[in-house]
């Protein structure tokens, strides 16, 4: 019985570090050797999926970009699959971001590249509208006029020289609006937008956020939620599309697991510790 | 070396160098965290000139005679006042209508957009179970937050299944986090094997 106190006293002692070289090894390995464990899809997914699915040829589609650099892993390939999806559909894309570090970039860089996939023509098919400051002003001033917020694109063209966004002057001309968020602008969307001028709308957010998200389903102010990795891994499954998300569900579990052994090891070896101190 | 190579061989010394604090605190870590800091904040700049400052005041004012946005520009440039202290009870102006602005739309927004439509929907499910906890779980929550009396007998009770929920929401929460925080580590270590050492495809 001793050695077994003695076993959890050391392991109460344990330097983190190892740890964290444990954590490490966990995500590095299935990345390299992928398992292919399973993938189940919640509903939230399913719902956005379909509602997309829903959409005519031709419908207008806002997509946004609302996420900083520091939470690619989980937002990228959120717009990716819907991207892929909503081209693969010939619908019609507006891109829009209203954090300023790095979306820019990011937006610019995957609308490209899946422009180039589908072979999509810049100003007919899709516009990017880029950043402006102040987003509770710009999300209330595009549902009176796209381009007073907006006068010019991500690319300096006049919005009026583009054919797309001569037929798309506010919300009213938006099918769906498709809100890809790792922060409250996801809110803002909802509050503002959805409230204000009824246009549908659907989320992909971070994990962190999508506890707190799941409240805007059940009240119907969106149709469908993606959370964290895994829910960008339920869509692109869902569309057929694997990528990056798919990739990164193997570790995830299997970190999952580790923590999961970690957090019972560790309230053990309190209890026993408690125990043998007599508390 | 292609600049694309180099661009990601940069990219991966900058991560490389912030994981490295998880052995200890060391100059790789304090360098590549100035230098995020420092290009943050130029970036911003950069971007905030390019997008508001000459697409939504200058060029509409000198090109296009939209002489209406001088109010915003001078109250924009009032907020620079707060650094010479004689006349920094001018910046108090831009502030006034900044707060007053924000207030007026986040009333509207929390009370149109966020307390009815939730306190309506509450209420929809009575018949079915999920529809009951949750009203258990919303009014004892509520309760548990209601100080003004003693959290004794049936209000204490109640409080007490209140903490519950909370509890719940929070390891909810917390969950979502461990999710997160690996999803960081996950996409970090793909950019890793993939872009820089090409041992994934």
């Amino acid at each position: 019985m001793n050695s077994f106190f003695k076993i959890f006293a050391q392991l109460k002692d344990i330097d983190r570090r190892y740890i964290f070289l444990l954590i490490g090894i966990a995500v590095i390995l299935p990345l390299i050797f992928p398992l292919g464990l399973p993938l189940g899809v919640t509903q939230p997914s399913k719902s956005l999926y379909e509602k997309v699915e829903s959409l005519k040829e031709g419908s207008v589609v806002l997509l946004t970009f609302d996420y900083y650099p520091s939470t690619l892993p989980e937002t990228e390939p959120m717009s990716y699959a819907a991207l892929r999806h909503l081209f693969r559909k010939n619908i019609k894309v507006i891109t829009v971001t209203t954090i300023p570090l790095g979306a820019l970039s990011v937006m610019e860089s995957v609308v490209k590249n899946v422009a180039r996939e589908y072979d999509k023509k810049y100003g007919v098919d899709y516009v990017n509208l880029g950043y402006k400051y102040g987003y509770q002003a710009v999300l209330l001033g595009m549902g009176r006029k796209i381009e007073d917020i907006f006068p010019m694109d991500a690319y300096s063209n006049k919005l009026e020289s583009l054919t797309l966004m001569q037929q798309v002057k506010n919300y009213n001309d938006i099918d769906f609006i498709f809100i890809v968020s790792d922060n409250a602008t996801v809110d803002y969307w909802i509050s503002l937008v959805n409230a204000q001028f009824g246009t549908p709308m659907g989320a992909g957010v971070t994990a962190i956020m999508a506890p707190k998200c799941y409240s805007y389903l059940q009240t119907n102010q969106m149709v469908g939620l993606l959370g964290g990795m895994k829910g960008a891994a339920e869509y692109e499954k869902l569309s057929s599309n694997p990528g990056k998300a798919m990739r990164g569900m193997d570790p995830q579990s299997i970190v999952h697991f580790l923590i999961i052994f970690f957090v019972i090891l560790g309230n053990l070896g309190y209890f026993v510790t408690l125990k043998k101190e007599g508390v | 070396m292609s600049w694309e190579f180099f661009g990601v061989t940069v990219a991966a010394f900058f991560t490389i160098s912030l994981y490295s604090f998880l052995y200890k605190d060391n100059s790789f870590y304090k360098l590549a965290e100035h230098i995020f800091a420092g290009i943050s904040a130029g970036y911003y700049v950069g971007l905030v000139w390019h997008s508001v400052i000459k697409q939504q005041l200058w060029l509409p004012l000198m090109n296009e005679g939209q002489y209406l946005l001088i109010i915003p520009g001078i109250l924009g440039i009032l907020m620079f006042t707060r650094f010479i202290s004689k006349i920094s009870w001018l910046s108090r102006l831009s502030l006034a209508f900044v707060v007053g602005n924000t207030a007026g739309i986040t009333l509207i927004r929390q009370l149109h957009g966020m307390i009815l439509p939730q306190v309506r929907s509450t209420f929809l499910d009575l018949a079915t179970l999920t529809g009951i906890v949750m009203i258990v779980g919303v009014i004892s929550t509520l309760i548990y937050f209601y100080f003004s009396k003693e959290h004794k007998g049936a209000l204490g009770f109640v409080a007490q299944v209140g903490i519950w929920f909370i509890m719940i929401s929070f390891g909810a929460s917390f969950g979502y986090t461990v999710m997160a925080r690996v999803s960081l580590l996950i996409g970090r270590a793909q950019f890793l094997l993939t872009n820089w050492l090409h041992i994934i495809k």
